[in-house]
C-alpha cells in the first residue's frame, strides 16, 4: 500500500515539474509563432491593403495553429458586424486564448498595445505598430530562451525528486 | 413648368436602405436612430455626426436633432451631445477596422459603404506636396442614405429616348446636391439596359463608369443595384480612364457616369462623343446658365453635342424634375408639351 502511495505521490509531483517544464518550453515557440503572424499581417496590411477581417482570417488559416484562434478569433467578432470594433474584438479574443497559451503577462501587454491601434490609421502608421509589435516580441523570446535552457531540465528534475524527496520524508 | 415628386417611391425602398447603415453607427447612436417612428425614418436623407455637437439627422423638410431618448427635437440645448468615444468608433466601423485600406477614399473626403451609402468626412488634413495626403483626427461625418428608387426615372424617359435611331440621345443631368441626380441616373441605366417593352424601346448594352461605387453599389465587383441586365460596371475607376476602358474593350451603345467636372472627365467625354458611342452624364450644378460659366463643361454646352439636358431641383422634393431642354436650340421640351 505504501509502495503504491509512494510511486503516485512521485508521479504526480514529476508530472507537475514536467507541466511547468512544459510551459517554459513552449513559450518560445508561441512567440516565435506569433512573431512570424504579425508578419503575416503587415504583408497584408501595408502591401496588400487588405481589410482586417479578410487579412486577420488568412493570417488565422497561415499561421501556427497555437496562435491561430487569437486571429481567427478576431475575424469571427468582426464578420458578425454586431458594431464591435477590432480593439474590443482583438480583446475579446486574447482573454479566450491566454489560458490556453504559455504567454506570461508581458507577452500579453504587446498584445494588448498592438489590439488598441490595430485599424485606426494609415497603412505606414500600421506597420510601424506592428514592426514595434514584432521587435519587442523578439526581446521576449531572447529572455524566453534563456529562461528555458534555465528552467525546463531544473523543473523536470524538481517533479521527480521534490516527489521523491516527500515519499524519503514520509517512509 | 411640370414638376414632379419622387417621395411616396423613397418609402417603399425604405426596409432596405436604413438597416444597410445601421451596422455602421456606434451603439448607442444606433439605438436613437432606430427608434424613431417609422414616418421619420422613411424620410431620413442624412444622418450627421459632429464631434462635441448635437446629433442631427436631415429629412426632406429639414434638419433635425436627436435627444437622449431617440426623439427627434428643434431645440439643440435638449440634443445628444456626439463625444469622442462615438466619433472614434464610428470610423473604426465605417471603415470595418481598416482604415489603412481606404487611404485613397481619405484624400477624396469620403468611404462608399456597401448598397452605394456615401460617407464624407472632414476633420484635419495632412497634406503632402501641396496635396491632401489623408485626413487625421476627423470629427465630422455625413452619412448620405442612398435609396434605389425604381420608377424615378419615368417621367425622364420619354424625352431621352430617340425613335428614329432606336437609341437615346446625348444627356446631361443638371442637378444641385441632393436632388436625387444619382438616384435618377441609376434609375436610367436600368431602363435603357433592360429596354421598355411597353414603349417598344429594345435595351442598350451600357458601360458604366461607377468611380464611387454610388450607382451600382458593387461588392467585389458585382452590383447590389439594379442596374440593369445589359450593363457592364467599372467599379472604383477614375471617371475619364473608366470611359476609355469601356470604350476600348466593352462595346457598349451607350456610357453612363456620375458627376463630371474635371478637365480630364470632359476630353474622355468629346472621346465617347467621337466614338459614336451615347453618353448619359450627370452634373453639378442648378442651371445651364450656371454651368456654361464652368471652364470645364462650357466647351461641351457650346459645342452642342449634349441633345438633352435633364435640370433636377427640389422644388417639390427630392428628384423633382424641373426642366428638359434641347441641347440644339436651347428650348424647354417640357414648357413645350404643357
Amino acid at each position: 500500500m505504501k509502495l503504491i502511495g509512494s510511486v503516485m505521490v512521485i508521479a504526480a509531483s514529476g508530472l507537475t515539474g514536467m507541466a511547468v517544464a512544459g510551459s517554459y518550453a513552449r513559450r518560445p515557440g508561441e512567440l516565435r509563432a506569433l512573431r512570424s503572424a504579425f508578419q503575416m499581417l503587415e504583408t497584408e496590411i501595408g502591401y496588400g491593403a487588405t481589410p482586417l477581417k479578410e487579412a486577420l482570417s488568412q493570417v488565422a488559416a497561415r499561421c501556427d495553429r497555437t496562435v491561430a484562434p487569437l486571429f481567427g478569433g478576431v475575424a469571427g467578432m468582426l464578420s458578425e458586424s454586431r458594431g464591435t470594433t477590432a480593439a474590443e474584438a482583438w480583446l475579446k479574443s486574447m482573454e479566450r486564448c491566454y489560458p490556453e497559451t504559455a504567454l506570461k503577462p508581458q507577452d500579453l501587454s504587446i498584445l494588448r498595445d498592438l489590439g488598441s491601434s490595430i485599424g485606426i490609421s494609415g497603412r505606414e502608421d500600421q506597420m510601424k505598430h506592428l514592426r514595434l509589435a514584432m521587435e519587442r516580441i523578439g526581446r521576449e523570446i531572447t529572455a524566453a530562451e534563456e529562461e528555458a535552457a534555465r528552467n525546463v531540465k531544473l523543473w523536470s528534475y524538481l517533479g521527480f525528486l521534490g516527489g521523491l524527496m516527500a515519499v524519503l520524508v514520509l517512509y | 413648368m411640370r414638376t414632379v415628386g419622387i417621395q411616396p417611391a423613397a418609402r417603399a425602398a425604405e426596409d432596405r436602405a436604413l438597416p444597410e447603415i445601421l451596422p455602421v453607427l456606434p451603439g448607442n447612436i444606433r439605438c436613437l436612430v432606430s427608434s424613431l417612428p417609422e414616418s421619420v425614418r422613411c424620410r431620413i436623407e442624412e444622418i450627421r455626426i459632429r464631434q462635441e455637437r448635437p446629433l442631427t439627422i436631415t429629412l426632406n423638410d429639414g434638419d433635425v436633432f436627436l435627444d437622449r431618448e431617440g426623439r427627434p427635437v428643434r431645440d439643440a440645448g435638449e440634443a445628444y451631445q456626439v463625444t469622442s468615444a462615438d466619433m472614434e468608433r464610428l470610423i473604426g466601423l465605417v471603415s470595418g477596422s481598416s482604415l489603412y485600406a481606404f487611404e485613397e477614399e481619405l484624400k477624396s473626403g469620403f468611404i462608399t459603404l456597401p448598397g452605394g451609402h456615401r460617407v464624407g468626412l472632414a476633420g484635419k488634413a495632412l497634406l503632402e506636396g501641396g496635396k491632401v495626403r489623408t485626413l487625421k483626427y476627423i470629427s465630422s461625418v455625413n452619412i448620405r442614405v442612398s435609396r434605389e428608387i425604381r420608377g424615378a426615372a419615368e417621367q425622364v424617359l420619354p424625352y431621352i429616348i430617340d425613335r428614329r435611331g432606336a437609341g437615346i440621345y446625348h444627356t446631361l443631368i443638371v442637378s444641385p446636391p441632393r436632388c436625387g441626380k444619382t438616384t435618377m441616373l441609376r434609375d436610367m441605366v436600368r431602363q435603357i439596359s433592360d429596354g421598355i417593352s411597353s414603349a417598344g424601346f429594345q435595351g442598350l448594352s451600357v458601360g458604366l463608369v461607377d468611380e464611387r461605387s454610388e450607382i451600382a453599389g458593387c461588392f467585389k465587383g458585382v452590383p447590389q443595384r439594379d442596374v440593369g441586365m445589359r450593363t457592364d460596371v467599372l467599379d472604383g475607376c477614375p471617371k475619364a480612364e473608366g470611359m476609355m476602358m469601356l470604350l476600348r474593350a466593352m462595346s457598349p451603345r451607350v456610357i453612363a457616369v456620375d458627376e463630371i467636372g474635371k478637365a480630364e472627365d470632359a476630353e474622355a467625354l468629346e472621346e465617347v462623343l467621337n466614338a459614336g458611342v451615347k453618353i448619359l452624364a450627370s452634373a453639378h450644378g442648378s442651371s445651364l446658365e450656371e454651368l456654361a460659366e464652368r471652364p470645364v463643361l462650357s466647351g461641351i454646352i457650346g459645342s452642342k453635342t449634349v441633345e438633352r439636358f435633364i435640370i433636377l431641383g427640389r422644388s417639390r422634393g427630392a428628384g423633382t424634375l424641373e426642366d428638359v431642354i434641347d441641347g440644339k436650340n436651347m428650348r424647354s421640351l417640357v414648357m413645350k408639351k404643357c
